[in-house]
């Protein structure tokens, strides 16, 4: 057993972190700090491995650290790389291409990347989730404006995910209300492990099908020469401008979401990652969000194809957009593409559910973590039960028009997204409660970049929407 | 309820009056369920950060009726 966090000064009596009571040396901490919990001991079995493995030293122990410590980050960038993501991504391929998009989704990935950082350092340090810190800090009036984003945001994105997983196993023939509740069933049995850790590697197992669409780009057999031009001369956009700014901020609300701040830092704090493995949490992130970018490149490669063949994707679902594949990359190329679909919205259905139990429990000060048993965590499971039975209930609705709610989810999560990291700065630069882990200058003026640009994106698509004939005049005038 | 475990339940992981001290040494003080429910103080907002959080506030109001304008546009 490691000693980590249990600090006893020499000679002197210390007072214990948990309890204020006063404990002196050679007296058993057992005396003195209260019950602990089910949740407790599962949590302290993952830290005796991380403890044993830094421990032990040397480059196999590090890789080993590594794969106990990641999770958060690689289910939060992959999660994010969700069913309406991915039609976003592919609707931007066959309508626009690759010639602006390829650069601008790295571009996002970046943004995604210096956020979510702050997210692992505020979970890591205080222990907590995100909307609990918020409502803690800044009170409930400010809490419950972004509870509501978030619940709001997390439903209609939840019902896009089944509408992924729906559209995908139909391209297979099998029938909407059996593509939704087996989804439903999976995602119940991951959440029956009641163990984080269980719960985590079998999410992180199906989120690496994510990374089926890079082999797919292969199979398209793109021009990489057109590729690589693309990202060392930025193509302007050819369209409307109001259907540009759309796709624009539907493919950043693709990367950067609210729910990825709760997610992430809940996941961080209930995983259990404290201060010496914030340097996991960060190449933990930084690989997710790589992995991430690499499918979300192939999804825009693979469907640049239709693009070339002037296909309308207007109104394509993940099951037209395999269809319309078929000739570029087979029928195989075409099952792969739409399981792949089915995967991003099963697994983006976990974690955004979890994100909303999570931010449930911290507000209404119930038990909040993968780690409680049933009949602990009966408020919090019972929201993520109730979550995903109603989303995947509305999404069985039939004629509604999915792509459109698609792109307004998409749209909607950018929007919403700087209150939220006006909430997460504020937070990541307290000094009371991040010591010397608050944000650095440069982490600070990126984030503030970030916020500049989707304020930016924001105010133009509404300018866009509002008068779109300043576009027009502005055009005349360049 | 997170439910405490007394000394009579077992543990596959070491006896009672063990499991209580290891699990307090694996984890940091603030770790543990109980110190969690502990919450950390109310924050005094600056001027400035309660401008910041009122002015995103009313942008997003105003922008998600520009979306709602735009729906409704559509359907029209």
């Amino acid at each position: 057993m490691g000693q980590e966090g249990v600090k006893f000064l020499d000679g002197s009596p210390v007072m214990s972190a948990l309890t204020g009571d006063t404990i002196a040396p050679g007296e058993s901490l057992a005396s003195v700090t209260p019950a602990i919990t089910h949740e407790d001991v599962a949590r302290a079995r993952d830290r005796d491995r991380v403890l044993a493995a830094r421990r032990k030293g040397g480059p196999l122990s590090k890789l080993r650290l590594l794969w106990l410590l990641l999770g958060p980050g690689i289910l939060v960038m992959l999660g994010e790389n969700d069913g309406s993501s991915m039609l976003s991504y592919a609707a931007t391929g066959a309508r626009f291409g690759i010639g602006f998009f390829l650069p601008f989704i790295v571009l996002t990935f970046v943004m995604a990347t210096i956020v979510q950082e702050m997210t692992v350092r505020l979970g890591a340090v205080t222990h907590r989730g995100h909307a609990e810190l918020i409502f803690a800090r800044f009170g409930p009036f400010w809490g419950w404006f972004s509870m509501v984003d978030l619940a709001i945001g997390n439903f209609l994105t939840l019902i896009t995910e089944f509408i992924a997983i729906r559209a995908g196993l139909g391209f297979l023939g099998v029938k909407p209300w059996v593509a939704v509740s087996c989804s439903v069933m999976l995602l119940y049995f991951a959440i029956l492990t009641r163990r984080y850790w269980t719960w985590e590697r079998i999410t992180l197992a199906i989120a690496a099908f994510n990374l089926v669409f890079v082999p797919l780009a292969f199979m398209s057999k793109p021009d990489w020469a057109s590729i690589g031009r693309s990202f060392v001369f930025w193509k302007p956009l050819s369209g409307g401008a109001n259907e540009t700014l759309l796709m624009i901020l539907s493919t950043i609300g693709a990367t950067v979401t609210p729910w990825m701040l709760f997610f992430q830092q809940s996941a961080t704090a209930d995983k259990g990652l404290t201060r010496s493995d914030i340097k996991f949490g960060r190449i933990d992130t930084l690989l997710g969000a790589t992995l991430a970018a690499a499918a979300a490149l192939g999804v825009v490669v693979v469907t640049a194809p239709l693009f070339a063949r002037h296909m309308a994707p207007a109104n394509f679902q993940a099951a037209e957009f395999a269809q319309a594949l078929q000739p570029v990359i087979g029928r195989f190329g075409s099952i792969l593409f739409s399981l792949g679909m089915v995967e991003a919205g099963l697994v983006a259905a976990i974690t955004i559910s979890a994100s909303s139990a999570y931010a449930f429990g911290e507000v209404a000060g119930k038990p909040h973590s993968l780690n409680l048993t049933l009949r602990e965590g009966r408020a919090f499971y019972s929201v993520l039960f109730l979550c995903v039975a109603l989303a995947a209930a509305t999404a069985l609705i039939p004629g509604l028009p999915l792509v459109y709610v698609v792109m307004t989810v998409n749209v909607v999560a950018v929007l919403a997204m700087p209150p939220a990291l006006a909430f997460l700065f504020l937070l990541a630069n307290d000094k009371e409660i991040m010591g010397d882990l608050v944000s650095p200058r440069w982490a600070n003026l990126l984030t503030a970049a970030v916020v500049v640009l989707l304020t930016s994106a924001g105010v133009l698509f509404g300018v866009s929407v509002i008068a779109p004939k300043v576009f027009v005049a502005l055009a005349g005038h360049l | 309820m997170n439910e405490p475990i007394t000394p009579t339940q077992n543990s596959d992981r070491s006896s009672p009056p063990d499991l209580h001290a290891d699990v307090v040494a694996s984890l940091e003080p603030d770790q543990l369920v109980a110190a969690k429910a502990r919450s950390f103080p109310r924050r005094n907002l600056a001027a400035s950060e309660v401008f910041l959080l009122f002015s995103l506030r009313i942008y997003l109001l105003f922008m998600i009726a520009i979306v709602i304008y735009q729906i409704w546009v559509n359907i029209r």
